[in-house]
């Protein structure tokens, strides 16, 4: 994983405009508020954050489906943020995409095969028996059959409706796979399923996955790096067992405490812990300074005027917080961070 | 997840319905498509079978009335009224065919297109499409046709222009709501091109509707063939068309007032025809065009066999615990499917919630436990049915209660909290006015009263300034906001029983402990029982007393909280602790468990995890009771099994 980044993102900036008032005046809103991140080849990303965060932004600003309002991405030496989300034909069959709900991610009035070769129509000049043959690999390849082919979506589980997804979104053999919440919709056992099946084809055919989640248990079981999104701001990012067993932006601390445990003994002793602290605010977001201010319980003056820059983590990685400030009084804090999250 | 647990059942229960009109709607049918193959073969045949050259006048025997000759009698020219009747059914279809594809053709896609464009295409075509239907549609009609010209032609263009505005309209809005689609999301993302996205990919969608679209615009073109040739500016005479045979009908209607009979039964057979064959189109295909939901049935009295023993793997329910607020046993749910058949959905339900508890009840979709609240508050719809068991609430027995009874039973002392807060409040009213309104039908308080009562509930349920939040409006809180809302309403009257149905899974999980925390205090203040709906087992860890988990439409096994997790005896409770994200090791592949949960119809006989079980054993075959005790397990081999988790 030493390679050069497969895809880099760097200050991006993601807007959308609302038409306000009669329509005739527009204002803009900022989701993703300059957000750097670097996938290299056949490497996981795991990127989390509540709704809101902007993950699902850069997912379909990475997917060419949103145009970037500022910032660059660098996807195999081209600037995809140029492109304005028109990419060309070579570009789109790199980059693919599995979404979250299966139920609506595949249109209704095709069949299995329609699905499966399309990605093959558009971007390649087999025949159409070529084609089958291609799309009843595929079909093998997530554990269905050639007797499928002929089915329409409904008429398959949830978890299998997901498989036909993945087959559509490997058909090209893409270089990087935007898995936005795969498996959020599915029941817990076959969550595991489809899981599996993922990180398989990962290591079989090299690809790299962007896999936005707000799930940050199961994010850490199939990422290498994770990064964690607030409010637009990416506020840490590192090792995927770092973040998890050491995070050490209190956002990051506070996403895992509120992740339910399946001890209900440890359960209740975090709770107990959890009231204990200070009251929150209740505004999400702070006009200025670091955005998790106004809900952070280890908030110190400066977090209130000044955004705090990137600080490397021990361990690997980096956040956003003036507690790693070497220079200030990290100090007493260092010691906390080396614990893991209330257990 | 729990989507698909509620939407199953619901699709379901929506067959039947259906059914049903739909052999009421075959006896309609039949003759429909009768008068419609009458009209074709007519139209076809015109020349071979009129009796008579409908062109041919005769003056010696103008204006007669019906008699062997002329079966229908003769018009103001002795001309043969059948004979023009059939000619007419000819100028009928071609009029209809005509009008019809010239909207289509014009219609559809410049709706796909201005949809999908949307932006300044959209805005003037629109602005287009409403002037002229804000014009009435003979006047447009007169308008095109004075440029064009008069004939049957020219005013069916004038038709088609007219017509085609519904088409776009139609076609516009389905485009708008489908380019939304995920499935829209994905084609671009593959790199389909928008020509292609629209024609192969979202026309499909729309053909649906059009086609009843279609139906009902042939009608309607007919109605306005006739109009038009009535006011003379559609066919023109002497060609007979049923317009302009009405047109003639009308000048002499003091002389011979049978002249209007033929065209007029005529039109209106045909068009019925059309318009009924649209509406039996529009419900088969069901979807695109909102169908009425059918009324209600009286709820039937369920015939009840007595909860006892007899049947296999069952035990007769025992007497409720005394200090049980809600008991129920031994309780059987069916659903009315598809070809009229009943499928259950529970079987031998049984569990009871004391004061002040918290009773889980965990599965995945298919499991059986949304529908297990709903049968609670016997919200089961037209087809479910409560076929055998008891559900005893504070004493007594409400599962055969009359739908009136039941009424002041929900709410009052049992209440519900859904899983999606925006949807479960209604966005009309603000949610102060929601929540008074309860408490005024319910608990009879005075206007001043409730709205001061459910100012009190939102700053209870830890709402800051719950005055000014109360003249809110659901759209204007964030998710977590309004599910505290759908819970301060839950819980205005104080119910004994507070069914919360995943009232978590849609929210951010810093959000979702903020509610469970709040579950608690609650709980601890009011003292109500509460059953506690979720697929997540980690979540059911935190908020649960005892866990009841549920497997096609069972329950496989209930036990206290910490003995469930730290010992669990059924190899389906010991599946999903090992598959949970929480639970699991680092590195894939991850434990999993095969297959998936069977559909209500397709339960296995016997143990009905045993195909997915890596412990089954061939007397898994057999019924399997769900035992005794503290904690209660549907296994044959839970005895011998050692499934806790290696730490």
């Amino acid at each position: 994983m030493t390679d050069a980044p497969l895809l880099e993102l760097r200050d991006l900036r993601v807007s959308y405009r609302k038409r306000a008032g009669l329509g005739l005046r527009t204002t803009s809103f900022d989701a993703v508020k300059g957000a750097t991140l670097t996938i290299r080849p056949g490497e996981t990303l795991g990127l989390v954050g509540e709704s809101g965060s902007g993950k699902s932004s850069i997912a379909n600003t990475v997917l060419g489906l949103i145009a970037p309002a500022a910032g660059t991405m660098r996807f195999r030496g081209t600037d995809l943020a140029a492109l304005k989300a028109r990419y060309p034909s070579g570009l789109r069959k790199d980059i693919q995409a599995v979404f979250q709900d299966p139920f609506s991610s595949l249109n209704p009035a095709m069949t299995v095969e329609d699905i499966v070769t399309e990605p093959l129509r558009v971007h390649t000049n087999m025949t159409r028996a070529e084609r089958r043959a291609r799309a009843v690999d595929l079909l093998a390849m997530v554990s269905l059959s050639e007797e499928h082919l002929n089915r329409h979506p409904h008429q398959f589980s949830g978890g299998q409706r997901q498989r036909i997804a993945i087959a559509s979104a490997l058909a090209l053999e893409p270089k990087l796979v935007v898995l936005d919440e795969p498996v959020s919709a599915l029941d817990v056992s076959t969550q595991n399923q489809i899981i599996n099946l993922l990180y398989d084809r990962r290591d079989a055919l090299g690809i790299a996955y962007l896999l936005i989640a707000h799930d940050l248990a199961l994010v850490h079981h199939i990422s290498d790096r994770i990064a964690v999104m607030y409010l637009g701001h990416i506020v840490e990012e590192g090792p995927a067992d770092r973040v998890y067993t050491a995070p050490a932006h209190p956002y990051t601390r506070a996403l895992l405490d509120a992740v339910p445990d399946l001890d209900p003994a440890q359960q209740r002793a975090r709770r107990a812990r959890r009231r204990q602290l200070a009251p929150q605010g209740t505004q999400r977001h702070a006009e200025t300074g670091c955005p998790y201010s106004n809900r952070c319980a280890q908030v110190m003056p400066r977090c209130r005027s000044d955004a705090p820059p990137a600080y490397a983590v021990p361990g690997g990685g980096t956040a956003h917080c003036f507690l790693l400030d070497p220079g200030a009084n990290g100090a007493g804090h260092a010691s906390d961070r080396k614990e893991p999250a209330l257990p | 997840m729990t989507e698909t647990a509620a939407s199953a059942p619901k699709t379901v229960a929506r067959r039947p319905a259906r059914r049903r009109r739909a052999s009421a709607a075959r006896l309609i049918v039949y003759p429909a498509l009768g008068v419609l193959a009458l009209l074709v073969f007519f139209a076809v045949f015109a020349d071979w079978i009129t009796p008579y050259d409908p062109l041919k006048q005769s003056l010696m025997e103008a204006l007669q009335g019906p008699s062997m000759h002329h079966w229908l009698g003769t018009d103001d020219l002795g001309r043969d009224v059948l004979s023009r009747l059939i000619v007419g059914c000819r100028i009928a279809i071609i009029a209809a065919a005509e009008a019809t594809s010239i909207a289509i053709l014009l219609g559809v896609p410049l709706g796909l297109f201005v949809g999908y464009r949307g932006g300044w295409w959209d805005w003037s075509v629109m602005r287009l499409v409403e002037a002229i239907m804000s014009i009435p549609g003979i006047m447009v009609a007169i308008v095109i046709i004075a440029i064009l010209g008069p004939g049957l032609h020219r005013a069916m263009i004038a038709l088609g222009i007219l017509f085609s505005t519904s088409f776009l309209r139609l076609a516009r809005g389905v485009v708008l709501s489908e380019r939304e689609e995920v499935y829209v999301r994905s084609a671009r993302v593959v790199g389909t091109g928008d020509a292609r996205i629209l024609i192969r990919h979202i026309f499909p969608n729309v053909a649906p509707p059009l086609i009843v679209q279609a139906t009902l615009t042939v009608g309607a073109v007919l109605l306005a063939e006739a109009g038009l040739s009535f006011i003379g500016i559609g066919v023109q005479p002497p060609n007979a068309s049923w317009g302009t045979m009405l047109n003639t009908a009308a000048s002499y209607m003091q002389l011979d007032w049978f002249l209007a009979i033929p065209p007029g039964v005529a039109l209106v057979l045909t068009v019925l025809s059309i318009n009924l064959l649209g509406d039996v189109l529009r419900d088969r295909i069901g979807r695109g065009i909102a169908v009425p939901a059918a009324r209600p049935k009286a709820p039937k009295r369920p015939p009840k066999t007595a909860p006892a023993a007899g049947a296999p793997g069952r035990r007769p329910s025992p007497v409720p615990a005394p200090d049980a607020v809600l008991d129920v046993a031994g309780l059987d749910v069916v659903v009315t499917a598809g070809a009229g058949d009943e499928v259950p959905v529970l079987s031998d339900l049984g569990f009871s919630v004391r004061k002040g508890e918290t009773l889980g009840l965990v599965g995945e979709s298919g499991s059986g436990k949304t529908i297990t609240g709903l049968a609670i508050l016997r919200l089961i719809g037209t087809t479910g049915r409560i076929t055998r068991g008891r559900i005893t609430l504070n004493g007594r027995d409400i599962s055969d209660l009359s739908e009136r009874q039941m009424r002041e039973v929900r709410g009052k002392e049992i209440a519900v909290v859904f899983q999606d807060p925006t949807t479960s409040l209604n966005p009309a009213f603000t949610v102060g006015e929601q929540i008074a309104e309860i408490l005024r039908t319910r608990a009879g308080l005075s206007r001043r009263a409730a709205m001061a009562r459910a100012v009190e509930l939102i700053g209870r349920v830890g709402i800051p300034n719950p005055a000014e939040r109360a003249r809110a409006y659901p759209h204007e809180l964030s998710g977590g906001m309004a599910q505290r809302i759908a819970i301060a309403r839950a819980l205005s009257c104080n119910p004994s029983v507070l069914i919360a149905d995943e009232p978590t899974t849609a929210l951010d999980v810093t959000v979702q402990q903020e509610i469970l925390d709040l579950f608690r205090d609650l709980q601890e203040e009011f003292g109500m029982a509460i059953i506690f709906v979720t697929h997540d087992l980690a979540v059911a860890a935190d908020i649960c007393d005892r866990i009841a988990v549920m497997y096609a439409g069972e329950i496989v096994e209930e036990a206290p909280v910490d003995t469930l997790f730290s010992a669990p005896r059924h190899p389906y409770t010991a599946g999903l602790l090992a598959a949970s994200p929480h639970g699991a090791t680092r590195n894939p592949p991850l434990p999993t468990i095969p297959g998936t949960v069977p559909r209500p119809g397709a339960w296995p006989e016997g143990c009905r995890f045993a195909p997915r079980c890596p412990h089954a054993a061939p007397a898994c075959d057999a019924a399997i009771p769900l035992g005794d005790g503290g904690h209660r397990v549907r296994c044959i081999r839970a005895d011998t099994l050692d499934l806790r988790r290696s730490a």
